[in-house]
């Protein structure tokens, strides 16, 4: 039951994807049809292979690179209908032949269907179950498939015709659903990483743009207008921006589509002809943007499902720790709490006014790790432990289980330590000097410079 | 050659080139996130190593001096057309261009569209009608500021050169060719402006060599010897003169204290003993400026003698003075004020400025021609079997466009006449 609750947001991508591919490729049903399934069969499949020969990120690397692929080419489609919607006399060279043919229509919809299969059987945990038990997900799969595109079928009959799709409105809304059902696996979600990645960007941009343009340092600007510089460097900017390249393609895409010049009437020389002829262009124009615009809701929904995951973290309340007369702490790995358990233990150590929030980890190489419950980037609003990875609760990004212990990014910052056969023992005031250089003038930067 | 240089500019000043270099670069950024967190700062440098990159970036600066050539031309072109100065068709200039199978003009045209508020001018084949304001100076205006943006990050990216100096009181001015004329004073000041708090003065004197008095402030930067001088960051000069019972011989060096703001910690080591002084200024008292004590020059100083990792002793002085305790001596006889400045050689910098005002001049001229005045036009060519219409319109286009197929209608109607009024 679990397993099918899981599967709803898939089945539902993979149905919106048959019905747009069923509706833009109207011609070609057949085609489409039969490489939907195929497609997704195959895709299933591959994930299944993926995950039971490379243990780890690999796998998730590998889906998650086919899902940015398919968004930067959805950027880069919308930049060029953008160009040729407001460009006089504008058009792209060739290809029209070839965009009307079979094989097009078939190799657009295996992809995606691939794709789609790919991200399904991600949810499932194929990596560690009996031969048997995969093939009856890859069979199952089929069977969804088919339900699926058959059902999608039926429905796109039914719709009104004229409720037509660009190739451009096609993509997006292909994307979408993809992006959608990917944002409900936490390992596979884009829209978080892409935040973080523009919160860094941007503070690195601005940082060197004011450089490059000789602004003053804060200590000569008035706060006020230092408060608007800081909010540049928080968080609020990383979900923006990332919204802002999230939504941004779609819309060039509606947008596009609005701009489209009007056919030429003049050499039409009755007025209620030149009329009717003006008012079914713009009727056709309004129903190509029907597609689009759920587009936008499904981006919207993949957004909010990344911003708001429905999963439940691990995330202990920090045990206070002391230091020895040698300053050093010891942690046993057996007792009230058990390190090596794979779970996050969080401790706080005080010493002089100042203090430190760190956790012990075990990472699936069964190496204990010490590390900051902050990152070198964000404020330090601390991690929580989802599963094979644990997550930065200020930028919502996602740290493999794996990567734990090693420096940089959003990473959780590495304390060195040492490992006795009973225990962990941290140097105090190491633990004080780390968290105090990077973590908490990390958070005066995000707070504003202040 | 005419030709040649018509394909050689549509081609260089393609609107596809600037996407397609930005996505460029976008795609670099994202490849190079792969393997280093400093993303941006790592691009830069690539691009400044590597010439190959430097052209990529260099063509939006070439298309957009190119794209103004063409809009010069094209706008150029257009009033010729316009003004019956050229028999060239011109199609591409215009939204919509029909012909007419009808000979002669038609005076009634000319008061139905001046009528409906378009200007009129006649020659002798041409009749142009034109209502609104071009927009031609609001697109250079936008593709100058372009220009002038990415060449800024061109020269910036590829030739800017930084060299940090302390510039302090009673010192020598530092330049790059050696020392210049003494910097006479250095003052720190509460602003009344909206954008800067406090406002920061080196004034260098006058001397032969040098020239006249000069004053170097916080923004915009002065230039000296071709180099922006950028403040950065506030300290102090301090002359130290410290012993210990095992160093009875003493120790005295000058000092740069970065202290500021008040609290932070700066250290300077002993060559040659255990010894290290931590430094750092207190917080001032409750509504003072954090700066005071940097704008009166009176600067108490909290001190902290470690030798090793062990604290000998600590104390405070409220300014020049003498400290000793056990046997230790801690003089600071001269604190000067100072001020970490780099010295920016970058002309991209003028650019980027430049760039901003022309981008707020363009945003401030379009905004209302766009919504009050867009500009419309026709024209009317008119030959001895036919009659060629044309229009544009960069605004208001529907209506536009209904003025435009009223006229073609009337003109048809009225050629349609004058043919059965001829045969009757």
């Amino acid at each position: 039951m679990a397993i099918v609750y899981k599967m709803i947001p898939h089945i539902l991508a993979s149905f919106g994807i048959a019905l747009v591919m069923f509706r833009g490729f109207s011609g070609r049903r057949s085609v489409v049809a039969l490489t939907s399934i195929a497609g997704f069969v195959a895709g299933a499949a591959g994930a299944v292979v993926l995950f039971r020969v490379y243990r780890g990120t690999i796998p998730f690397g590998v889906i998650k690179t086919a899902l940015g692929s398919g968004f930067l080419i959805l950027w880069g489609v919308a930049v060029g209908v953008m160009y040729r919607s407001t460009g006089r006399g504008t058009a792209f060279i060739g290809g029209e032949r070839f965009v009307d043919s079979s094989y097009y229509a078939g190799i657009c919809t295996v992809i995606s269907s691939m794709v789609a299969g790919a991200i399904c059987m991600s949810r499932l945990p194929v990596a560690d179950s009996s031969v048997l038990k995969v093939a009856v997900f890859v069979f199952g799969g089929g069977v969804l498939a088919c339900g699926v595109v058959f059902a999608a079928k039926i429905l796109e009959k039914r719709l009104p015709a004229a409720v037509t799709v660009t190739q451009s409105g096609m993509l997006a809304a292909v994307m979408a659903f993809l992006l959608m059902s990917s944002s409900s696996t936490l390992r596979l979600d884009l829209f978080s990483p892409l935040s973080m990645k523009v919160m860094k960007g941007i503070h690195d941009f601005v940082h060197q743009f004011m450089e490059s343009i000789l602004i003053p340092d804060h200590l000569f600007v008035q706060p006020v207008v230092w408060k608007y510089i800081g909010y540049l460097f928080g968080k609020g900017v990383g979900f923006w921006g990332g919204m802002i390249i999230w939504f941004t393609p779609v819309l060039l895409i509606v947008l596009a589509n609005q701009l489209e010049r009007l056919p030429s009437v003049a050499h039409v020389r009755q007025g209620a002809q030149r009329r009717k002829l003006i008012f079914a262009a713009i009727e056709a124009r309004r129903f190509r943007l029907v597609i689009p615009m759920f587009s936008v809701i499904v981006f919207a929904a993949a957004a909010y499902q990344s911003s708001f995951p429905s999963v439940e973290y691990w995330d202990p309340k920090p045990v206070p720790v002391t230091a020895n007369q040698a300053g050093e702490i010891f942690i046993p790995k057996q007792g009230e709490i058990n390190l090596e358990d794979g779970k996050l233990h969080k401790f706080l150590f005080k010493q002089g006014g100042r203090e430190a929030k760190f956790f012990v980890l075990m990472t699936p190489a069964g190496k204990l790790t010490v590390v900051l419950d902050a990152c070198a980037i964000c404020k330090p609003d601390g991690y929580g432990q989802a599963e094979g990875s644990v997550i930065c609760y200020y930028c919502i990004t996602l740290i493999p289980l794996e990567t734990v212990g090693k420096p940089g990014g959003c990473n959780p910052v590495p304390i060195s330590f040492t490992e006795k056969a009973d225990g962990v023992i941290i140097d105090g005031m190491t633990l004080v000097n780390t968290w105090g250089a990077t973590v908490q003038s990390t958070a005066r930067v995000k707070e504003g410079g202040k | 050659m005419k030709r040649l240089f018509r394909i050689v500019l549509m081609v260089g000043s393609s609107r596809v080139v600037p996407p397609l270099v930005v996505g460029f670069f976008f795609l670099l950024y994202i490849g190079v996130a792969f393997f280093t967190d400093e993303t941006l700062v790592t691009l830069i440098a690539f691009t400044r190593k590597s010439i190959v990159l430097a052209a990529i970036l260099a063509l939006i600066p070439l298309n957009r001096a190119l794209c103004l050539l063409r809009e010069t031309y094209m706008h150029l072109e257009l009033r010729r057309m316009l003004a019956g100065k050229t028999g060239d068709n011109g199609a591409e200039y215009f939204d919509e261009v029909v012909e007419l199978p009808v000979s002669s003009s038609f005076p009634e045209l000319e008061n139905r569209i001046s009528a409906m508020g378009y200007k009129i001018r006649r020659t002798e084949n041409v009749l142009a009608v034109w209502r609104g304001i071009s927009s031609y100076p609001v697109r250079m205006l936008i593709i100058a500021g372009t220009l002038c943006l990415f060449a800024g990050v061109l020269i910036t990216t590829t030739s800017r050169t930084s060299n940090r100096y302390m510039v302090i009181e009673g010192n020598p001015f530092p330049t790059s060719e050696g020392t210049g004329s003494i910097v006479e004073r250095i003052s720190l000041s509460k602003s009344t402006g909206f954008i800067l708090l406090r406002s920061l003065i080196m004034e260098v004197a006058s001397s032969g060599s040098w020239g006249g008095k000069k004053s170097f402030e916080i923004y915009p930067p002065s230039m000296f010897g071709g180099a922006f001088v950028y403040p950065r960051y506030l300290g102090f000069d301090l002359r130290l003169q410290f012993s210990a019972p095992d160093m009875p011989d003493g120790y005295e060096a000058h000092h740069s204290l970065n202290v500021y703001p008040p609290g932070k910690e700066d250290n300077e080591v002993i060559p040659g003993s255990p010894y290290r002084i931590v430094f750092s200024t207190p917080e001032p008292d409750a509504g003072s400026d954090r700066y005071i004590t940097y704008m009166t020059g009176k600067v108490p100083l909290n001190f902290k003698l470690m030798k090793g990792n062990e604290v000998v002793l600590t104390g405070s002085t409220p300014g020049e003075g003498e400290f000793v305790r056990d046997g230790y001596r801690l003089a600071f006889p001269n604190i000067r004020r100072l001020v970490v400045t780099d010295f920016i050689r970058d002309y991209g910098v003028l650019c980027l400025w430049a760039a901003g005002l022309l981008f707020a001049a363009a945003a401030i001229i379009w905004v209302p021609i766009r919504l009050l005045f867009p500009r419309r036009e026709m024209m009317f060519r008119y030959a001895p079997d036919a009659v060629w219409a044309y229009s544009r319109s960069e605004g208001g286009a529907r209506r536009h466009a209904g003025v435009f197929h009223e006229a073609l209608d009337l003109i048809d109607g009225s050629g349609k006449q004058k043919v059965e009024d001829r045969m009757s």
